[in-house]
């Protein structure tokens, strides 16, 4: 056939570069309301559930009997399931039904029930929703901040960036493993060094990671993944109730948590058993739930090129936040992977959450670039900062971040990198030169950093542990090396895990140290007028970017 | 009457409805949180609303914990630690604004805070799947029971013991 001149040039076209699938219910590969998802019934007797969307008790498995038994509050749930599920959606999209009362209702469905309830809405009906359910009333967002090197200095200087440009939590991971004490280590220094009070966690093998948080390298948590059928459970290495209680430990330890799950994992892994992603998605919502864990990241996450690849599968990745929220839990709305070849279908994608705020619309926005993101990039990076100020600015949307000044940014990495430079020095670990310094400074990423004797460092962090080194002897480091501030903010931080209080669901730390969650800024939207609404200082500093002409210019 | 002066007079209320309870090391297996009447509109959060009421597991109060005491090292890592009466306040407070799993979850935590890092690593990995057979899950929520008095967590186990043997996935002895 003689090639038509305008198919050959929309083939070239990026967004065909992504992968397309249609729908093939029998392995999973449906985004929502699948022929073979289970129709909602729950049958009470004696307060105790002996039948789960049509699943009799003796047949339940893990998930089943775990959700069953701890995650839907029972005493409203005869009541609720009666109910029309088109008519609970429009309640839920009702501004003029509180959130607080729309939170009893979905608390007491199943997760057929709850996926039902969602599936008569469109994306603007979702939106809305969220905007309403989300359970903290300012919207926020967390970052990424990872080195292709795991370069400690270059960490450091990105994450006191970071924190000056508005992000309040902020996720590292490793390159290689033995890394993570470094990795850790950085991101508290220079996250402090950015602005007191920003909460750092490093992703990792889940016994790790807990240590990590025991000995006050970070101050939360969030890897802590869930599934949706108990075969892919069983090969995460977990069960709910090993979840559960780690979910305790976390919390016995000062520290906050929250759990990871995603659309896709399970067709991922190849134990989707016919059902559609959102509806085992709703499964691992409701694990969370009943773990009584304060929050969930979600919104596909490591598998989004899963439902992106499925009609309607953004959509359900959306319903996946909505339904989070609406079992009354922080969400973490995803955001966080390289999705698409296309900037259209990224951003449109993301205006999702965007657009209705979320507790963390992204988790994470890539603070580095693209090429050094450990978690395989993130859906917006450092070179695409630019772009979401001015999306903030032209919408008049909060998405989190702020306009900053080049020498700001660059004054705030050298100091980070500095008081990493006398960490290292009073903790005798490998020293960091002041070439490094400098070089993190200005760096855009690793390929502008001098290298590091990666063997000595491996063995430094390696002994630093095995030295008990904990989050004190990072603050008394800092105090000795001249940099009382940041020292005072670590051991703020460190003082929030005798409190407890930012255990609480949807909380952030601000500037004063003080917690702000879902109990003291909860969600009081009721339509127009109310809710969340930029203050005149807030908008003023949205508005102004500094490539903005100014009536002086002219 | 502006916003301070209401919640003083709430305070002032709450106070008055009965002596709170001191604070101190709760004994092994005490479920209900020590302090009544917590009120998470003016109480939360406990480290500027209540500060009072919040210790660390050797005594010190919040304001204890200055950059000055670490120096002069007045301050070790077991300064920095929730106290079990700490989290059953926040269990209290959880419970409060409807959260209920949430504020179960915080009472096993508050039943850990006495299990040291080590053994909680190890309990954690011996509820992974095919880890452990029925006696030894029996065996570790006798002794978080008996040697913690962490019964919700005993409750716990003991539940996965069982569903694990129904559906196979326990380590073959």
């Amino acid at each position: 056939m003689k090639r038509s001149k305008r198919f050959e040039i929309l083939a070239k076209r990026p967004v065909n570069q992504d992968g397309f699938v249609q729908e093939w219910p029998e392995v999973g590969l449906i985004a929502m309301n699948g022929p073979n998802d289970p129709k909602p019934s729950i049958k009470i007797e004696g307060g105790r559930v002996v039948e789960l969307d049509g699943k009799p008790r003796a047949q339940f498995d893990m998930i089943d009997q775990f959700i069953a038994d701890h995650a839907i509050n029972l005493e409203l749930a005869a009541e609720v399931m009666q109910r029309d599920s088109r008519e609970l959606a429009k309640l839920i999209v009702d501004v003029n039904v509180p959130r607080s009362e729309i939170v009893k209702l979905t608390t007491a469905m199943t997760p057929a029930k709850i996926c039902e309830v969602v599936g008569y809405m469109n994306v603007v009906e979702m939106m809305m929703a969220l905007q309403k359910m989300r359970a903290r009333k300012t919207p926020d967002i967390q970052c990424h901040v990872t080195s292709l090197t795991d370069n400690p200095v270059q960490i450091a200087a990105e994450a006191a960036e970071a924190a000056i440009r508005g992000f309040d939590e902020m996720e590292t991971t490793v390159g290689v493993v033995r890394y993570a004490p470094f990795n850790a280590l950085a991101l508290l220094v220079g996250s402090q060094t950015g602005r007191g009070g920003v909460l750092t966690q490093c992703a990792l093998e889940e016994a790790t990671e807990l240590r990590l948080g025991m000995r006050g390298f970070t101050s939360y948590a969030e890897t802590i993944s869930v599934y949706g059928t108990e075969n892919v459970f069983i090969d995460g290495d977990d069960t709910p109730w090993s979840k559960a209680f780690l979910a305790s430990a976390y919390a016995s330890r000062g520290l906050k948590m929250r759990f990871t799950s995603g659309t896709g994992s399970e067709v991922q892994m190849g134990y989707a058993e016919g059902k559609s992603m959102l509806y085992l998605e709703a499964r691992c919502i409701y694990i969370t739930k009943g773990a009584g864990v304060q929050g969930l990241q979600n919104g596909s996450i490591s598998c989004i090129g899963i439902p992106g690849a499925v009609p309607g599968g953004i959509r359900a990745v959306l319903a996946e936040n909505l339904i989070t929220t609406m079992l009354d839990l922080e969400v973490a709305s995803g955001n966080d992977q390289t999705f698409s070849h296309s900037d259209i279908r990224r951003t449109a994608r993301t205006m999702m959450q965007f657009l209705p705020g979320t507790d963390f619309i992204f988790s994470g926005y890539s603070a580095v670039p693209n090429y050094d993101n450990m978690f395989a990039g993130s859906n917006f990076d450092a070179e695409d900062y630019d772009d979401y100020l001015v999306l903030q600015r032209d919408l008049m949307v909060d998405g989190g971040l702020r306009p900053v000044r080049e020498e700001d940014v660059v004054k705030v990495r050298n100091k980070a990198a500095r008081a990493l430079q006398a960490v290292f020095r009073g903790l005798d670990l490998p020293p960091i030169t002041d070439e490094e310094v400098e070089a993190a400074t200005y760096a855009h990423g690793s390929a502008d950093m001098p290298k590091r004797n990666v063997v000595e460092d491996l063995k430094a962090a390696e002994e630093m542990m095995k030295r008990g080194i904990t989050g004190l002897d990072i603050v008394k480091a800092l105090a000795a090396g001249g940099f009382e501030d940041v020292a005072q903010n670590v051991l703020g931080m460190l003082r929030q895990r005798v409190s407890g209080d930012y255990l609480h669901t949807s909380s952030i730390i601000d500037a004063t140290f003080t917690v702000r969650s879902a109990i003291n800024d909860p969600n009081d939207y009721r339509g127009p007028g109310t809710g969340y609404r930029l203050s005149p200082e807030r908008w003023e500093e949205i508005s102004d970017i500094p490539t903005a002409l100014r009536p002086a210019d002219f | 009457m502006d916003e301070r002066t209401i919640e003083q007079v709430v305070r002032e209320v709450l106070r008055s409805l009965g002596p709170r309870a001191q604070v101190s090391p709760a004994p092994a297996g005490a479920g209900p949180a020590p302090t009544r009447g917590l009120d998470p509109q003016t109480d939360y959060p406990l480290a500027t609303r209540r500060p009072e009421l919040v210790k660390t597991p050797t005594g010190k109060s919040l304001a204890d914990i200055t950059l000055e005491k670490v120096k002069r090292g007045e301050i070790t890592p077991q300064d920095l630690r929730i106290t079990a009466e700490t989290l059953y306040m926040q269990a209290q407070i959880a419970e409060k604004v409807g959260r209920p799993q949430f504020a179960r979850n915080l009472r096993r935590a508050a039943e850990l805070t006495k299990v040291p890092d080590e053994r909680i690593l190890e309990i954690y990995s011996a509820l992974r799947p095919y880890r452990s057979t029925k006696a030894e899950l029996l065996a570790i929520a006798d002794e978080l029971e008996q040697k913690y008095g962490a019964k919700m967590n005993a409750e716990l186990v003991r539940e996965a013991a069982d569903v694990y043997e129904r559906r196979g996935r326990l380590r073959s002895a």
